[in-house]
């Protein structure tokens, strides 16, 4: 049977049925983008009357500006470190989960309540975990002879955003790791049990070579999860500090325009983080179907 | 090189049982073909005898030694899939050699055996594709390959053929025999398709709801089907079971001298006959329902004009016969299989079995 095509003869209707979503598009993403990217060009003065055009200044000051180095490099470590934990974290629940099969539905269902929990609740969350005079982590952690104090230790409070962040994407992950996992066929594990691979070989072998696709499509969400999305966490529980320590670009952004009132900074750093967006997607685009085939 | 004994072997899952006491003894070299409908625990057996399926109860011997507890690898068996299982990442020469890289063979070993089962299969110009590049029947062979190169000392089959189409079906289950009365390896081979059970055969297990309904040679099972379901099962089309009422009024019944107990009769369909055959016959009066020429022979399906059941014959050449038209089909008595409802077994001479 042929599908039955209906042609409408006005040449303004597609315009029309298109204008909602243009209209959104350009209002919410494309005028704020031009608005910022306009911005990092400028210079504004302390009271807002006046704005100066000024190329690249506001570039040149910022790659010179040792601040803004340092939250690069801690941007890194964060980022690498909360991608690393969430998903080997996340592969280690799913791949015991795939074992036990009659009580998954339960397991899969408890595992991801933390996704549903808002990025500032989980900051708060894990900022009373680990209060240093209320939290029952430090008070855990002295007993081993450590004093945790991450109001004041800058690897401390990096430590307590990494655990809060992956603690928050374990959940997305695992739910995507499990549908991986089931749809590696049965009998493939089987051939390799009777072809002599251990449950460890046979993972690091067959299942996790078959796993990459979706491997791959985590990297890059976890990436981009932890520079972009992690600012409630951040917020919540050290809010950039202590002394920089912990403050990522994104949460950068905030403080030094909402904050510092640094607009034109700002912007300029804004604009850096679309562009790394813009590259991780288009890595993204250009070898998940290519790179990951098998 | 072994033999495999399977000595009362259960298997329940929860309250379910779905193999309920096999025995069976596999001779070395022997290939067994374990065919019956689905869910008759034929599959489930062999998944046993690889290690696959845990056991309920019962023990399994491969070349003498219980290997119930044993992990599928320490079995010393190679299996090839219905959906074949081959690693999609990996090319075939890889699927080929995952399983002695892992056992610590020596590379010349490998490269050795790998050449040798590529000549036999004729798969060498595909060794560095992989398996998503191959067409059904290549795909089958690297399968078959897998197997060969371990040198297992069984081969268990879990209906290998199953996704190919007619035509190649038929061809691989050739290579199949070929390659196995060859390499003389002890082979289960587990079927839903009485043909390829037949032919596949040393010996056959007809299975069903768990138990083995008959075990012999296929002409043994063809020839003196043990049971009601085997008759029906084996053969095709199957035999005509008549129950002892529908043809109690025809003529030449009384000289047919059935066993005590019998109240069912079975007759092949190529063993009825329209022309009255020399000797003694049982004459039945029967109308044409529909005739189905298949090339070489026909087959005319009627109807028993006594008791209106459905009888099938296979008549040679495509005979002239309208539908609707009155025949008289004859059986010659030394043809009927006389069995009992009740118990579902021949009521004459019992056959060696289970």
């Amino acid at each position: 049977m042929q599908t039955k095509r209906t042609i409408f003869p006005n040449k303004l209707l597609p315009y029309l049925l298109l204008a909602p979503q243009l209209a959104v598009t350009l209002i919410f993403f494309i005028w704020p983008a031009v608005q910022a990217v306009k911005s990092s060009f400028e210079r504004e003065d302390p009271f807002g009357f006046k704005t100066t055009f000024i190329w690249f200044d506001n570039y040149k000051r910022l790659f010179a500006d040792p601040t803004y180095l340092n939250s690069v490099g801690k941007t890194a470590v964060f980022a690498v470190s909360v991608t690393l934990l969430a998903m080997s974290v996340s592969l280690l629940l799913a791949v015991s989960v795939n074992r036990v099969l009659r009580t998954n539905r339960v397991y899969t269902t408890l595992l991801v309540w933390p996704y549903a929990v808002a990025p500032v609740v989980v900051g708060i969350l894990w900022w009373f975990m680990f209060n240093p005079s209320i939290g029952i982590a430090p008070y855990l952690l002295r007993g081993l002879g450590i004093n945790w104090n991450h109001r004041i230790d800058g690897s401390h409070a990096m430590l307590l955003v990494i655990i809060a962040a992956s603690w928050k994407q374990i959940s997305y992950n695992f739910l995507f790791f499990v549908a991986g996992l089931q749809s590696v066929p049965q009998s493939l594990t089987e051939a390799a049990a009777i072809d002599g691979a251990g449950p460890f070989k046979r993972f690091w072998t067959i299942v996790f070579p078959l796993l990459s696709p979706t491997t791959f499509f985590l990297l890059i969400v976890n990436i981009n999860y932890a520079m972009f999305d992690t600012f409630g966490i951040i917020d919540a529980t050290t809010s950039g500090g202590p002394a920089q320590a912990t403050n990522i670009l994104v949460y950068k952004v905030y403080a030094d325009g909402f904050l510092g009132l640094n607009i034109g900074s700002s912007a300029a750093q804004s604009v850096v983080l679309m562009l790394i967006v813009i590259a991780l997607t288009a890595i993204q685009f250009r070898y998940i179907e290519r790179r990951v085939q098998y | 090189m072994a033999t495999i004994n399977l000595v009362d072997l259960k298997k329940n899952y929860g309250p379910v049982p779905a193999v309920k006491g096999i025995n069976l003894s596999v001779k070395d070299g022997e290939l067994i073909v374990l065919v019956g409908p689905s869910g008759c625990g034929k599959s489930t057996l062999l998944r046993m005898v690889a290690g696959l399926e845990s056991v309920t109860s019962g023990r399994i011997e491969i070349a003498g030694r219980d290997v119930v507890k044993a992990e599928p690898a320490e079995r010393d068996i190679a299996m090839v899939f219905q959906n074949y299982a081959l690693y999609p990442h990996m090319t075939v020469r890889q699927n080929l050699e995952y399983g002695l890289k892992n056992r610590g063979t020596p590379r010349e070993e490998i490269d050795r055996r790998v050449k040798e089962a590529a000549d036999i299969l004729e798969i060498g110009p595909m060794l560095d594709r992989k398996p998503r590049q191959l067409s059904g029947g290549q795909r089958q062979r690297v399968a078959m390959g897998r197997a060969i190169v371990r040198e297992p000392a069984a081969f268990l089959f879990d209906e290998p053929l199953s996704n190919l189409d007619a035509k190649l079906r038929v061809q691989m289950r050739v290579e199949i025999r070929k390659l196995q009365r060859r390499l003389k390896t002890t082979s289960l081979y587990v079927t839903h398709d009485q043909l390829e059970a037949m032919t596949l055969a040393d010996r056959l297990v007809v299975m069903n709801g768990g138990l083995v309904e008959q075990l012999g040679t296929p002409t043994e099972v063809y020839d003196r089907p043990a049971t009601l379901f085997v008759a029906g099962f084996i053969g095709s089309p199957p035999m005509n079971l008549l129950s002892l009422e529908s043809i109690a009024g025809a003529s030449g019944f009384d000289g047919l001298n059935l066993p005590a107990g019998t109240d069912v009769v079975g007759i092949r369909p190529d063993q009825l006959t329209l022309e009255q055959p020399t000797g003694p016959s049982l004459a039945l009066a029967a109308t044409v329902e529909l005739l189905e020429p298949i090339g070489g022979e026909s087959h005319l399906h009627v109807r028993l004009n006594t008791s209106n059941q459905a009888v099938i014959l296979s008549v040679p050449g495509r005979p002239d016969i309208a539908e609707g038209a009155a025949v008289t089909i004859h059986a010659r008595p030394a043809d009927l299989h006389p069995f009992n409802r009740e118990s579902g077994r021949r009521t004459d001479t019992a056959v060696a079995n289970p």
